[in-house]
């Protein structure tokens, strides 16, 4: 039996997030994580049923991590992220619908049929990026923008995996940015699985944002990724701190994903018991366990969003089955963008 | 028109800095542009006049400065990546093919990627094995990129500009020893357009096709072969993609003969390209086969001997027309 990883957690009050947010914020945040995994939920059967191809990665398990994110620093800085992008898109304002007519490679969709599952953008989102590590210096990238411009409320968000966190380019990034104080929010979504590779087999510390933060003399936080008021208070507090200190911080986010990597990972390196033991840590259902305690919320009214979510979820496959195809005709255009007209 | 006589890097200092003068979007960063005053000197005095916010030095992490560089160009400013020499952006490989190249079109249009990775490409003097690349085949392959390999001071300064306006990732290929390579160019800003070869002189019977320091020893070939009362076409790419078969055709069809001169090597080299396409558009016009001159399929060897065998050369360029007419 591994020892468990002596984290150290940001410290945080569920009271004072309820009090920040109240009912009808917590509400909406537990509608934003149920339109995520309903979204997912469809997404998986519309793959199951052959309307999707490529690769699939589900976020489900990981909601209250971006979700806590926008909820605490709102949607007006750049965000990057992984593959793993469906709940990212959401979440900065990405219509269901546009997310899965993507998925169905149609021409409605998030980018009109030429990036898939992978490839979702937002306009304050840079992607949506697939090798692994390889956005994190598009992140960096633009947290100099934010320097080079002046930008002072504004930093730029990057979201990982703890298997890119033993990427040269998650490394570089890290040096220059304390190097250069760039305003940049690293978030190693920690969901214990590099593919198949346990963390502890490919990652020689842990805790991974603790240890590697030091090397580069920037601040660490570690959140508890299945709990939303820990990412909310925790984001609040590190977007705080970059905006004051114009210094990157980096951020480990301890998480499950409840589903393989992709779609056809059948997760054999894990055992059920292990997984359902997991999937107890629910971050929708502990939000809404605390949101039925403080009377904010009913079962009913919970079952009620949850149709409510899987309805949008189900017309966004409607949407998307409609919709048209990409003409051939098309093909080739777009691969240069036109001149910049001078104003 | 007044004009002034500079070396190519001067050219291109003139550029970056009359495009920072005109966008303070544009800024320079790689390593040692500036305090070393950059390694062959082109970013000298820029500095100075600009200061650190707008040209940076790099730690040596070219994946890590080169997503940046391409993060920033996505989020509104233009960067200039200097790569001390083209073979150091195999280390930010991953950057430019995943996406630099890919960003617009991937996104649906919402991103676009308005920069210029510009540093000396392919052999130096003796530089060896891993110094001595020609990237423009394998940056080619890729649908993405705007690939320009200037000859001259005077398309140097005028390419440069215009790939810094192109909205696009841009692959701009100097050459370290033609840095020095003096002309007379005007005083008063000017543009050369991208994707527009230049015929570098007429001739009657055969064209020869090259583009940067490889332009040299055609030319010296041609004089060579003037003695002899053949007479050399040449052309000048300028840019490498995208081609501008038009030129090159026109050429052939009055000629009816063509080699190309490519100093990377020969295997889905640009000259592969190049020669099919002529094959495409010239193929009743055509006398003689294609030929072509370029490295031997090995990696560039360190002894002179070897390095003056494995590159083309006049003599090369001679023996391949030579052998055309004879097997006539």
């Amino acid at each position: 039996m591994p020892k468990p990883t002596p984290y150290h957690f940001f410290p945080f009050e569920t009271e004072k997030v309820i009090a920040a947010l109240g009912a009808e914020g917590l509400l909406n945040v537990l509608k934003q994580m149920l339109s995520i995994r309903n979204l997912e939920l469809r997404g998986e059967s519309a793959y199951q049923q052959g309307q999707v191809g490529g690769f699939y990665h589900s976020y489900m398990g990981q909601e209250a991590i971006q979700t806590g994110c926008i909820a605490a620093c709102g949607t007006k800085h750049w965000f990057t992220t992984t593959y793993r992008c469906h709940a990212l898109a959401y979440l900065l304002g990405v219509s269901p619908n546009e997310i899965m007519a993507e998925f169905y490679g149609r021409t409605t969709g998030n980018a009109m049929g030429r990036g898939g599952s992978m490839h979702l953008y937002a306009d304050r989102l840079l992607g949506g990026l697939a090798i692994v590590g390889g956005h994190i210096p598009i992140a960096t990238g633009a947290a100099f923008s934010i320097q080079y411009k002046k930008e002072k409320d504004l930093v730029s968000f990057c979201f990982l995996g703890e298997g890119a966190s033993v990427q040269g380019a998650f490394h570089e990034s890290l040096n220059i940015a304390s190097l250069w104080n760039l305003p940049c929010i690293y978030v190693i979504e920690n969901n214990q699985w590099g593919m198949g590779t346990a963390a502890n087999r490919a990652v020689c510390v842990q805790p991974i944002a603790e240890h590697f933060a030091k090397a580069y003399d920037i601040k660490s936080y570690t959140f508890d990724g299945m709990d939303f008021f820990s990412c909310y208070a925790g984001f609040k507090e590190a977007c705080r701190e970059v905006l004051d200190t114009k210094r990157p911080v980096l951020i480990e986010a301890i998480s499950e994903r409840f589903r393989g990597h992709s779609i056809s990972d059948p997760g054999l390196y894990r055992s059920k018991e292990e997984l359902q033991k997991n999937m107890q840590k629910d971050p929708i259902l502990h939000l809404k366990q605390v949101m039925i305690d403080h009377k904010f919320l009913t079962e009913e009214e919970f079952k009620g969003l949850d149709k409510e979510t899987r309805e949008i979820a189900i017309n966004a496959m409607k949407f998307a089955e409609e919709s048209p195809w990409p003409d051939p005709i098309i093909l080739e255009e777009g691969v240069f963008a036109p001149p910049e007209r001078l104003s | 028109m007044t004009l002034q006589t500079v070396e190519i890097r001067e050219a291109l200092r003139q550029a970056i800095d009359e495009e920072m003068t005109r966008d303070s979007r544009v800024f320079i960063l790689g390593e040692e542009v500036a305090e070393y005053n950059g390694a062959y000197k082109v970013t000298k005095g820029l500095l100075d006049k600009w200061g650190p916010a707008r040209v940076i030095d790099t730690p040596i992490s070219e994946n890590g400065f080169t997503g940046i560089a391409i993060g920033a160009a996505q989020t509104g400013l233009r960067p200039i990546v200097e790569f001390m020499s083209w073979n150091f952006s195999f280390v930010a490989f991953d950057q430019l093919v995943s996406n630099a190249a890919k960003a617009h079109y991937m996104s649906g249009g919402r991103f676009h990627v308005p920069i210029v990775f510009r540093g000396p490409n392919g052999a130096a003097a003796q530089v060896s094995c891993q110094h001595s690349h020609n990237v423009e085949a394998i940056y080619g392959n890729l649908p993405g990129f705007i690939i320009i390999s200037p000859s001259n001071a005077y398309d140097a300064k005028g390419l440069l500009k215009s790939a810094l306006r192109a909205n696009n990732p841009v692959i701009f290929l100097e050459n370290e020893l033609i840095y020095g390579d003096k002309m007379e160019i005007p005083l008063t800003e000017y543009l050369v357009p991208i994707g527009q070869a230049k015929i570098i002189r007429e001739g009657k019977h055969l064209t020869l096709i090259s583009y940067s320091r490889m332009l040299k020893f055609c030319i010296e070939a041609a004089n060579d072969l003037a003695k002899q009362g053949i007479s050399i076409e040449v052309i000048d790419l300028r840019t490498i993609k995208p081609l501008d078969i038009a030129t090159v055709a026109a050429s052939v069809r009055k000629t009816h003969r063509a080699v190309l001169v490519e100093e990377g090597h020969i295997f889905a080299g640009i000259s592969s390209e190049l020669g099919f396409q002529i094959q495409e558009h010239c193929f009743d016009d055509l006398d003689a086969p294609l030929a072509r001159v370029c490295s031997r399929e090995t990696p560039l060897p360190y002894s002179k001997v070897l390095e003056k065998e494995t590159l083309p050369s006049k003599e090369r360029i001679l023996a391949t027309i030579k052998k055309l007419y004879q097997s006539q």
